[in-house]
Parts: structure tokens; sequence; C-alpha cells
């Protein structure tokens, strides 16, 4: 299959990348971008590990193929701590051990970066429901829920926290 | 569990290995660049038996970016085939070819494989292979396998017939005969997969001039899995390495050696180039490993009060269509521990192990899940036949503190373990009596609530002598390092493989009490078979009391000399006592402990580069190593509590509360035990509701997709409220007792009982898993 030639933005960065016109967008970003943050697990859409950020709003890469993303502004879980200072979303998940083997957390971070900026004050029942289209075999979701909230108080304001 | 000894054991600090799993820095197998690295895509069967007549390559071979093609007629001349013989009594030996060359076994069996310039174009090619397949009868179901005539699995075998065991202490029949009720349950448990969230997969470079293999793969257990891998391919063990890198769950899929990997790794040696492999979703859950599947029947004797006077247990297993592992393994752990908390010595089992058309079992978490539902199921029967509360059931046959140490019917011996305090506790929380009130209010109103109890006694470890009693061939010692560098900082490394729990921070903890450093000090090194010692890596919850213990040994080692050296350096006698905080040594000074003013990177300078000013005798350097094998066996307990509603119109269970009250021993790492508690309990209840692979009459898979195969996701599953009653185990290092396949066990009990407490009302008792709706609904019609 004959490749063309794409320049996706990615992280505020262009990548000039040679696909197939069938490749993935989680295979581009690994392999073409070598952003390897996003994890693969199902290639059918079910699993969430391999959810992006696309004008800001939560996308599954393996569903995406690369050259759908022209023109579009595409977020990794590589950008999301800053200068080494995890987000409130990152930190919280830390705090409240809301990750264990880690496969899956980049798809949980990036879901609940876009949600936390719709949903800034969510009910458990809210978070759960946006938690349930990522798939997490370690934790049992309750430390990753019990984050969400913590990480939503915190964007608020509310609970007097300073990032470290 | 706080201990006076301990300043970091048992602290609930977060993990330390976060950072990089959160930023996208992680480093799993398909994040490891490899230039040049070739891409294998297996070709798999349509269909679950069948003969091999013959394998058509030639126009796959013409596809764009095809380098090979290879069957397992050239991995039969590149490699061994596996031979699973261990001296059990009862057990047939078997053998596997590399790939299968003239007869496929289950539906997703691999007949050949592509090597391609990548993946896609693997993928395209190996739909060019022509494989034509004369179709043979399967087997699909454990009962079908048992019928005379039925068609075999293995051809070399005269039955499908794989293991049988029998066990017999004191005399059930006669407590039978003086019984006053003999109570008859069964248990039917479907068969699972793990599902790691990162599938298989490997990377093999074959290094032409130094003659060796570097193989990297997610690996449980990289010794033993070294060991195989060389054999396999006719290497010695050190022209090979194992390096298992971050890996996104195990959950026991990931313990063994897989034809898929051998494949890539003969290959890699063949082309003399690197060739990788990632497994995509549907071949994890057709093609990997599946697990459980069992039916189980229990007769009781009890008298009229519901003491037991015996207990007898049947067990049928369905092993699938490959041994890779033996096949007694599994099914028989349950039969020597099933009676768990409870005082009962006439006690027989019969466990028969049989083979069909699909995917070969292995372990997963929680290898004996079904122990608990079966002997908690069974006491609830007891209640039920009898009239009696469920918890007075069980209170007249639970041991006691003054019991113990208890040598069970199987000459298991249980100690520090504390199921009575475990139960009571959690009947005090979970208010018994006010949930008695809310279901009976509840059913006036027709809505159906259920209390489910199951106590679990979890067995752990598995110490070497515990493998030689089984007649499993295998060791359960551990191995580990502890090197203090030059500048003071220590590295460690123990022979577990990692899969996610978070050793990195349980073992720095483990290696800075023991050593008496911070763990911000210590660097713990997993995973690479150059680096740490040969040790048995992670399974049956050894990886606390087999890798922690040993490690917290080794340190002990190390700070045995470096306060020897201390001392020297100080010029005190060995009367003055001396201790290491945070790496800071500090002297007795009358009742006060006082700063010395020597820390440990003095001390280490001094054994690395300053050795003749050590002790007399004393070797140079700062380097220790240790290994240890722990008792047969280790027990955690815990007794678990589900509250469920059932939706008698829809059949659906809606998890209302769960509370664990739980004694794992001293702690590692509060943080990862109950990140370990959770993620147990949250497979158990995800099996039992929703989990299910399922085949047709034919042996078709019919739950390749995360839409066919249902993992429980947030939505489902309910909030943990965990009761911490952690006591030593007073024979093990720091008081470890192992942990993390319990809640497995006690989910699956608990959430059943609960199940069979709600629709209790209706006569209906619920005796298979999963708790479909449609099952619900099933046993209700006619009856609502």
């Amino acid at each position: 299959m004959n490749k063309v030639a794409l320049t996706l933005r990615v992280n505020g960065e262009s990548h000039d990348v040679l696909v197939e016109p069938r490749k993935l967008l989680s295979d581009t970003l690994r392999e073409d971008c070598r952003l390897t943050g996003t994890h693969v697990g199902c290639e059918h859409g079910a699993c969430g590990a391999c959810t992006v950020l696309v004008g800001g709003r939560p996308l599954l890469a393996c569903l995406t193929f690369a050259v759908q993303m022209v023109e579009h502004e595409i977020t990794t879980i590589e950008s999301v701590a800053q200068d080494g200072q995890l987000s409130p979303v990152q930190q919280a998940l830390h705090e409240e051990h809301g990750l264990q083997c880690g496969f899956c957390t980049p798809g949980i971070v990036m879901t609940f970066e876009a949600f936390l900026k719709e949903n800034p004050d969510p009910s458990e029942e809210q978070i759960r429901d946006a938690l349930s289209g990522n798939l997490c075999r370690c934790t049992g979701y309750h430390n990753i829920v019990a984050a969400i909230k913590k990480a939503a108080t915190r964007m608020q304001g509310s609970d007097g926290y300073v990032a470290p | 569990m706080s201990h006076p000894e301990f300043r970091y054991i048992g602290k609930p600090e977060p993990r330390m290995e976060d950072y990089r799993f959160l930023t996208g820095h992680g480093r799993y197998i398909d994040d490891i660049e490899v230039p040049g690295a070739l891409h294998a895509c297996f070709v798999r069967s349509p269909h679950a038996h069948a003969r091999i007549a013959a394998i058509g390559i030639e126009a796959a071979r013409k596809m764009p970016g095809v380098v090979t093609i290879v069957t397992g007629r050239e991995l039969s001349e590149w490699t061994t085939r596996l031979r699973m013989a261990p001296p059990i009594t009862g057990l047939h030996p078997v053998e596997m070819a590399s790939l299968p060359v003239d007869r496929v076994r289950f539906q997703g069996d691999p007949v050949a494989c592509i090597v391609a310039a990548d993946r896609y174009l693997a993928e395209d090619a190996a739909e060019q292979v022509i494989v034509d397949y004369e179709v043979l009868e399967a087997v699909t179901d454990m009962w079908q396998a048992l019928q005379p005539g039925s068609p075999r699995v293995d051809e070399t075998l005269s039955s499908n017939f794989l293991s049988h065991q029998t066990y017999v202490n004191g005399d059930p029949a006669t407590r039978k005969r003086e019984a006053y009720r003999v109570v008859e349950s069964t248990f039917s448990q479907h068969r699972q997969t793990h599902v790691p969230i990162e599938t298989r997969g490997c990377i093999a470079l074959w290094d032409e001039g130094r003659q060796h293999l570097t193989f990297h793969v997610g690996c449980q257990a990289p010794h033993p899995y070294r060991t195989q891998l060389a054999t396999r391919l006719r290497l010695t063990e050190n022209q090979v390495t194992v390096i298992s890198p971050d890996v996104g769950g195990g959950f026991g899929q990931k313990i063994t050696l897989y034809r898929e990997e051998l494949t890539v790794a003969a290959l890699a040696r063949h082309l003399k180039r690197p060739v990788r492999w990632r497994e995509d979703r549907l071949e994890n859950l057709t093609a990997s490993t599946q697990a459980r599947e069992d039916f189980c029947r229990t007769r009781a004797a009890v008298d009229a009060e519901g003491r037991l006077l015996s207990l007898e247990l049947e067990i049928l297993e369905d092993f699938g269509a490959y041994c890779f592992y033996p096949g007694n393994y599994l099914a028989r752990v349950v039969a020597m521990i099933l009676t768990g908390p409870y005082k009962v010595q006439d006690y027989a089992f019969d466990v028969k192990v049989v083979l069909t058309n699909k995917v070969g079992n292995a372990p997963m978490r929680a290898p004996m899940s079904v122990t608990s539902w079966v002997m908690e199921g069974t006491m609830d029967a007891i209640a039920r036949e009898l009239g009696r509360d469920p918890v007075e059931v069980r209170r007249i046959n639970m041991l006691a503190a003054t019991d113990l140490p208890y040598t069970m019917a199987t000459k298991e011996v249980l100690a520090d373990i504390t199921p009575r305090e475990t139960l009571e506790a959690g009947l005090r929380v979970i208010d018994c009596t006010g949930f008695r009130a809310r279901q009976t209010e509840a059913r006036r109103e027709g809505r159906y609530l259920g209390l489910g109890i199951c106590a679990v006694v979890e067995s752990t470890t598995y110490g070497s002598a515990f493998y030689k009693a089984a007649g499993i061939p295998g060791s359960g010692h551990e191995a580990a390092w502890v090197r203090i560098e030059p500048s003071g900082v220590v590295n460690a490394s123990v022979g577990l493989g990692p899969t996610g729990q978070g050793y990195e921070t349980a073992m720095a903890n483990a290696v800075a009490d023991g050593l008496g450093v911070s763990p911000q000090q210590v660097r713990i090194h997993l995973g690479h078979t150059d680096i740490a010692p040969y040790g048995m890596g992670s399974r049956g919850a050894r990886g606390g009391t087999a890798g922690g213990g040993t490690l917290y040994l080794c340190a002990l080692d190390a700070r045995e000399k470096v306060l020897a050296i201390a001392a020297r350096m100080l010029g005190v006698t060995d009367a003055v006592p001396l201790r290491m905080l945070d790496g800071t040594v500090e002297r007795r000074e009358g009742s006060d402990w006082v700063p010395a003013h020597l820390d440990l990177g003095d001390i280490a300078r001094t054994a690395y580069l300053d050795p003749l000013a050590l002790p007399d005798g004393m070797s140079p350097g700062l380097e220790f190593h240790k290994t240890y094998d722990p008792p047969p066996m280790t027990y955690s307990n815990a007794t678990h509590f589900c509250e469920v509603e059932v939706d008698t119109a829809t059949g659906g269970i809606r998890l209302v509360r769960y509370l664990v009250a739980e004694d794992c021993g001293t702690l590692l790492s509060p943080v990862v035990v109950e990140g370990q508690q959770h993620g147990a309990i949250a497979m158990g209840l995800s099996g039992a509701l929703f989990e299910h692979v399922q085949y047709d009459e034919t042996g078709q898979n019919l739950s390749g997709s995360f839409a066919d195969y249902l993992i429980a996701t947030a939505h489902e599953l309910p909030n943990f409220e965990i009761l911490p009653m952690h006591t030593p185990n007073r024979s093990t290092p720091a008081g470890l007792k192992g942990m993390a396949e319990g809640g497995v066990m006690g989910a699956i009990g608990a959430v059943t009982n609960a199940v069979n407490d709600a629709l209790a009302p209706f006569g209906a008792v619920v005796n298979r898993q999963p708790l479909s709706p449609m099952y619900i609904r099933e046993l209700l019609r006619g009856k609502v």
C-alpha cells in the first residue's frame, strides 16, 4: 500500500510522517512520533488504554487512522506533566494509589484531563460513568475514583492544596 | 500492623515507581525500540480439532515485506518438544510440539509464523497462507471428554483423562452413616481468562558473534523461563539473557514459556536478525491461556447443630488442550486446603482433570479460587438444610486461637491465622442485625437484598517442602542480593518478576528496615536474568514472604557487617550498641541513642577504598547474597462480606456494599497491599458476575472480543471497605505472610452466597457461575 506524507500536530509540535493510509493513529504516535506513552490494549475501541485528546476531547487512537488527523491538534500523555510537575489528576492518582501496572493509566489520565474541564464538580456516579470506558485489571477502580474526586476538589481550589 | 522495630515496613507511603507510569514513560515490551526488528504474526487454526493435511505458503511468501514463513516442521528441527512428565501418581505424561505439525487441538492453535518488515505486512501475508484441514470431531465439555468413545484430544493417551488423585483421612464413610444429615452441594465454576491489559509480546535478539540470545518478554518468573528457553533452543543457560521490562499485568498468564515466544526466539537465531511479536487482543482471548472451569461436589456429614463430622470433595476440571503446567497442579491445591478455617479431620477428595479442545489452562490469580466458594457455599447449604443461622454454623465449626497450630486432614499445618477474629470483627462492622431488618423491610416492598459471608484461608508462599509433598517439581526458595555502593547508596535485587504490584516500593522497604537506610537510598532491580539472582519468580502470592523475606534477611546480613565496620571506625568494642537509622550511625549512651557522626557513605568508602582499615579478617566491599527457603506454606486469612440487591424482574445483580476483614501479617507496604486487596476482590467479582470464555458445541470460541468477554468496569464495581486486622507470622522474616489472591477467593464466595440469601424467599439456589441475569431469571421463572 502506498504511503502518504502527513504532518501531525502532537503536543504542540509538528511531526512529518510517512505512513500507509490504513495505519492507526495509535501505531503512528508510538512508532513514527516515538511517543510510546499511548498504549494499545485491545485495538477494538473497548479498553480505553489508547485514549488521546484531539482538539481537547478524548478519542480512541486505535479506532482512528493517522491520515484523519491532519490539521487536528493531538495531545498525548507525554505533555500532561509540565517540567516534571504532575497535573492534579496525575498527582492525585499517585497519592491515592490509583495505578498499579500502569498500562491503562495514560488512557485514564487523558480521559479525566478532559472530563474535569467539562465537569469540574462531578458526583461519584458521574466519575464511575466516565471511567467505565477505561478497563483496569489491577485496581478495582476504587482508588482511581477516589483520586479523581481529590483532583476535582483541588482543581476547584477548595482544599487549600498547593502543588508540590 | 505497626511494629516498633520497623521504620518503613508498614508505613503507608505512596509508591516510588508511579512517576514513570503517570507520565507515559513506563517501558513495556512494545515501547522498546529495536532498529531493524522484523515482526512475527501467527496463522491460527479456525477449527477446534483438525488434521493438517497441507500448508500452502507460496502466495504468502510473495507478499510485500515477507522475509520468511515457518511451520511446525522447521520448529521441530530448531527446538525440542515440551515434555510434561513429573513423577506424580495418577498424572499421565504428555508432550507438546513447539508448533503443531500434523494436528491442531483448539481454535486458535498456531500452525505457521510469518516474519515480515512490519506487523501490518505480516498480517496481510498471514491471510494468504492456505491451510488444508481435515476437520475432526471436537471435545468441547468435560463430561463429553469422559465418555467412552469420545474423540481423543491427545492421541498418545488412551482417553481424555489427564490426572486423577484421591485421598482419605479418617473414616468419612462411617461418619456419614452416623450423621444427622449429609448435605450435598454442587458448584460449577466457568472458564475465564487472565486478560492483562498489556497482551503478551516479546523481542528476540540473536548475537551471532557471541552466540547469545537476548530475549525481552514480560515475565513473572524470568529465571525459570530462561532455563526453559535455553533448553528448548538447545542453548546453555549462559547463552540466554531474559529481560522483563515494565509489565502491564500478568495474573498468572506470564509465567511459563509459550510456543509463540519460543518460535520468535528460534526465528531470530535462524535469521540472525531481531524479531518481535505483539499478541493482539483476539489472540489473547482465544489463544493465550485460560483458567478455572471446574465442577465441584461436596458431601458434608453434620450433626443436628450443623457441626461437621466429615467432608468429601469431588472435583472435575477442564484443563483445555495442552499442558503448559502439570494437570494436577491447580485442582489439587483446592483439595489440599478446602477445609480452611474449619475443624474437620474425616476428609476425602477425588480430583479428576480432563483434556478438551480448548485453550490450555494456566494458573490465574487464585488458581485455587473456587475453594472458599465451595467451602462457604457448603456452610450456607448446611444452614439452609438445618434451618440454622449461617453465622452460627460457621461459629461452631471454626478454628479458635487455642486450636492452633492445627494440622488439617491433608496434613497441611495452619498457624498464626485469625479466622474467628476477622469473622466477628466483620460482623460488627457490617451490622448483621441491622441488615436483617432492612432485608425484611425491603422484601415487603418487593426488593430483594442479600448478605453473603465468605471466610478465606489463603495459601501463600509455597516453600520447597510443599512442592515436594505435593509431588510438584520445582522449588519455593528465593534469592536476593544487596550491594551498598562506595557512595553509600544501595542497589538490591531479588528473583521476582513484577507485573505491576509495586515491588519497587515494597522491596525497598524490606531492604531499608533490614539495613537501616531510608527507602529513597535503595534502588530495586528486577526481571533481568544477568542482574537478578536465580529466583523462582512471582506466583502463588510468594512475592512478599519469599521475595521480601529473602531481601530482608540479606539486608540484615549487610547491616551486621556495616555495624561491625562502624564499631572499628569508632574505636568502640562490641559491647557498645550501635544502630543505623536512615544511613546514619548512632550509639547507645545510657538509655539514649546519640549520633556517632558516621554515616553509611563513610563506612562504604572504607569497605571499598580502604580495606586495610577493616576489622581483622573481614573481606573488602559491601556485597551480600542470600537464599532462603520459606516454610512449606504460609497462610493469610480474611472474612468477606458482600451485600447485593437482585432485581427479580431482570435478574440483574447490584453490588451494594463490600467489606473485608483481613489478616495478612506484616505489610511491607500497606499501600501496595491495599491495592492488591482491591484488585483481587475486583477480579473475583468480575469473574463471578460477568467474565465467561464460551465455546460452542463445535469448539468455536464465542468470546473473542471485549464486547463478548465482559470485564467489570467502574460502573459495576462497588467501593471496598477494608478492616485491617494484621498479626505477624512468627516463623517468617519480619512476620510476613503473603497475600494477593485471597480477595478473588472471598469475592467469588461472598457474592454468590449473597445472591442465595437474596433469593431465599423463592427457594432458589445458584450453584453455577457466572451469575448472569439470564441465569438468575431462569431460576426465578414461574416463582416471582
